[in-house]
């Protein structure tokens, strides 16, 4: 490249030049040419020059004859004139006088005699950190639309998502027949999720609530919980038995997800007339259960997850469910999550924070207490999916 | 995670290492890798995970078990887990993936 030239790809930028004369701007417009800016408009005066800023120039060079403060800080003033570079070509006194020039707002000065190779050089400077500066700007709107496009495409996919979750409505119904509490959260670490849960009724004593936690999170993870959802409303399910339906799902689920994902599921039938609580796991953490006279039980949660290997099978477990119990199901976040240094919240902790939380208010919203608590020393966003559903059975 | 590999007398030792997770993926990989047989047929007849250095494992790190498992039953060789402490105990038995790799507790 001739070193007297300016970067072609910047001649689509737009100069504009100014002196006290239109004949010394026009000489100074041809100059600009010669370096290869092509669109350059001239300003005979201030007044020319503050009317021509309108067009938007990318570098503006004034002769120092206009270089009185007043110029420079309205120029400075107009829309987008704020950073481009304004510089300043004539004979200054000394630095002093150039330091005064850039106080002014100026970009660069540049003293006459000057040759044009010379203006050249300092004018590439400024015109390619404006190219550079513009072409980054450009980029950033782009990111910007795709970002908003992708925002709401999200958003409609986490409103389908959160459809997929037990209706206000059917909590309540579960809630009148059954003669229970049931409180949910669902929190997802980016805008989808990879767990789900669901309840439905069996008959006029029998329920059925389930908690599903799929490997890894956001869009492959939450494409599985429809997967899920889909299968589940299949009615050939064994609805009433939780091993039996953890293996049917585990053998459709197996042949549909791809090798190193999987999904961690707890399925129970809570029995109001046996007061019976049976429930089955596939590599689910522990539930645990609260009894009527304040303690709480760890259940026991053996089995392969599911989609691991069709010929995987489960185990019913049953436990004592009477009137004051409640069961407590999460997704493997609440315990697994970290607190602001760094250490993991631990099975234990939760353990000590739904004893103290159903201890301290019972027959409030326990799981919202717990949650509080909770979320006062574990920061957001969590680093996976939370789930978490209390049942409470209330007392006779 | 780190790994240290111990090759002998037909077994490779694979000592893990931190936290097998997500972020382990690439480096477990590889280990994986070494399973399958090179140009002359030759391989590791057996390969033992000890995972006593290990203090973490998520979901996504079951999945690379599950992962090694395929592997080593489609390449035959012999997996197995060594002495898996504390949350990575808890998590074998819990997903009773120790009944799908042998494990030495």
């Amino acid at each position: 490249m001739d070193s007297a030239a300016i970067d072609t790809r910047s001649t689509g930028l737009r100069a504009l030049v100014g002196r006290p004369t239109r004949r010394g701007a026009a000489r100074l417009a041809r100059w600009l040419a010669t370096l290869g800016l092509r669109h350059v408009d001239v300003a005979a005066g201030g007044e020319e020059v503050l009317a021509l800023a309108g067009r938007r120039p990318d570098l503006v060079l004034l002769d120092s004859g206009l270089a009185d403060g007043r110029l420079i800080a309205r120029l400075r003033a107009q829309a987008g004139m704020a950073e481009v570079p304004v510089l300043m070509i004539g004979r200054f006194a000394g630095p002093r006088e150039r330091a005064r020039i850039l106080a002014l707002g100026a970009t660069d000065v540049i003293d006459r005699p000057a040759t044009l190779a010379e203006v050249a050089a300092r004018l590439r400077v400024h015109v390619e950190n404006r190219s550079l500066d513009r072409s980054l700007r450009e980029v950033i709107r782009s990111l910007q639309g795709f970002h908003t496009d992708t925002v709401e495409r999200m958003k409609v996919a986490r409103g389908m998502q959160l459809a997929l979750l037990p209706s206000e409505s059917l909590r309540g119904e579960l809630q009148r027949r059954y003669g229970v509490r049931l409180d949910h959260h669902f929190e997802s670490s980016s805008e989808l999720g990879g767990d789900l849960w669901g309840a439905r009724a069996l008959g006029p004593e029998r329920f059925a609530v389930f908690l599903c936690d799929f490997t890894g999170h956001g869009v492959a993870a939450a494409l599985n919980t429809f997967r899920l959802h889909a299968l589940m409303a299949r009615i050939e399910l064994p609805g009433d038995d939780p091993a039996a339906m953890l293996e049917a799902l585990n053998g459709l689920l197996a042949g549909l997800l791809p090798e190193t994902q999987f999904a961690t599921m707890l399925y129970a039938v809570v029995d109001t007339a046996a007061d019976r609580l049976t429930y089955a796991t596939a590599g689910a953490p522990r539930p645990l259960v609260g009894t009527p006279d304040g303690g709480t039980v760890v259940g026991e949660s053996v089995g392969w997850p599911l989609g691991v290997s069709p010929r995987a099978t489960y185990r019913n477990r049953e436990m004592a469910f009477p009137p004051g119990s409640f069961l407590f199901l999460f997704s493997d976040a609440l315990y697994e999550s970290r607190d602001w240094e760094g250490r993991p919240f631990g099975y234990e902790g939760v353990q000590e924070l739904l004893r103290w939380s159903s201890h301290e208010h019972e027959g409030e919203n326990v799981l919202a207490v717990l949650l509080e608590r909770y979320f006062a020393v574990m920061p957001r966003p969590l680093a996976d999916d939370l789930t978490a559903i209390w049942i409470g059975r209330k007392r006779d | 995670m780190d790994y240290t590999v111990r090759d002998g007398d037909g077994v490779r030792e694979v000592f893990l290492k931190g936290q097998l997770t997500f972020e382990a993926d690439d480096d477990f990989r590889k280990i994986i890798g070494g399973m399958e047989k090179d140009r002359t047929g030759a391989g590791v007849p057996e390969m033992v995970l000890d995972m006593a250095g290990l203090d973490f494992i998520d979901s996504a790190g079951l999945g690379l078990l599950v992962l090694a498992n395929n592997t080593a039953n489609r390449c035959q060789v012999r997996l197995k887990m060594r002495g898996p402490r504390g949350q990575v105990r808890e998590m074998i038995e819990i997903s009773e993936f120790h009944t799908l790799i042998p494990c030495d507790f």
